[in-house]
């Protein structure tokens, strides 16, 4: 930052004074329960999938993380999703659901600009980044985890 | 708006539930209590096999790290299937190991698929509730058994 000048340290001193303190252990507290709540909800319909269908523990998670987003992608149409996330903030965008959020809210922003360039373009704008990301590291995982057999270690 | 929603929740809800009637009694409650099952052979109950079994269920309720053991005997394989206990979940991958050596050590001529899976426990109780039938025959069980062997080996 190096030095700042005279007038940005009385803004700074005057924007302090102003501004509003967020209860910062109060969203998180709001955040961990509302995800907890999302977590009850994904373990309730995995053991709906192993029940009633031919799922084990170890490939019910991939039908789980499926329904969990399709139905945040529901109550973000519905205009649900908003408002819980409003009131949890991280709690409702950490988990998978928050996938579903983000794909659906840029699809229903950009609607007005066409299906092609509005949608079609806009639609991964911000889940883009969650795909890329998710998976160049998986990726890389499997990579070390290649090596580390090949090698022997594990 | 919302209101319609959330008739529309609990019709869903209701509708659904109206689908559990096909569980049957035993069975449906296997992945909430513990139900002890009785080990089972699905081939001949001779004396020398019951013992085999008995003492196979004795062995992996040892290990206080679960409980509930299921022991079935197929022809070739023997599927032992158990629930860990809550706290002790994160070690599941090596208590099966631990299991499974032991077994093959003790019993070296047997064949065993061991596992944690709640899947592999809810379908072996289904199936020796299926095995008091005397009309269901040991072909059935048999293959019965294949599929849920060939279930556990499936990893994706």
């Amino acid at each position: 930052m190096g030095g700042k000048t005279k007038e940005q340290k009385q803004y700074q001193s005057l924007e302090q004074k102003h501004e509003v303190k967020r209860p910062v252990l109060k969203n998180c507290i709001k955040a961990f329960f509302v995800g907890g709540l999302f977590c009850i909800v994904g373990q309730a319909i995995t053991y709906f999938y192993i029940y009633f269908f031919n799922f084990t523990e170890q490939t019910a998670g991939n039908p789980t993380v499926a329904t969990m987003v399709f139905i945040s992608m529901l109550l973000t149409g519905f205009g649900v999703y908003d408002h819980i996330g409003q009131f949890a903030g991280a709690g409702s965008a950490v988990p998978v659901t928050g996938f579903g959020n983000a794909v659906i809210s840029a699809a229903i922003e950009h609607r007005t600009e066409g299906f092609v360039l509005g949608v079609g373009g806009n639609m991964f704008k911000l889940a883009g980044s969650v795909i890329l990301f998710g998976v160049f590291s998986a990726f890389v995982v499997a990579l070390i985890k290649v090596l580390l057999i090949k090698w022997g270690v594990i | 708006m919302r209101k319609i929603l959330i008739t529309y929740f609990f019709v869903i809800v209701t509708l659904l539930c109206a689908c559990n009637n096909d569980g049957s009694k035993e069975s449906g409650l296997a992945l909430v209590k513990t139900t002890n099952p009785a080990p089972l052979s699905l081939e001949k109950s001779t004396k020398k096999e019951l013992d085999l079994i008995g003492a196979i269920e004795q062995d992996v309720e040892s290990f206080k790290e679960l409980y509930d053991v299921s022991v079935l005997k197929g022809k070739e394989d023997i599927l032992v299937a158990y629930k860990v206990r809550h706290m002790q979940r994160f070690h599941m991958k090596k208590i099966e190991k631990k299991i499974k050596k032991l077994l093959e050590d003790k019993y070296s001529q047997e064949n065993f698929i061991v596992s944690s899976d709640y899947k592999i426990f809810l379908e072996a109780v289904k199936l020796e509730e299926k095995l008091k039938d005397p009309t269901y025959s040991t072909e059935k069980a048999e293959k019965r058994l294949q599929e849920i062997i060939k279930l556990k080996k499936e990893l994706t």
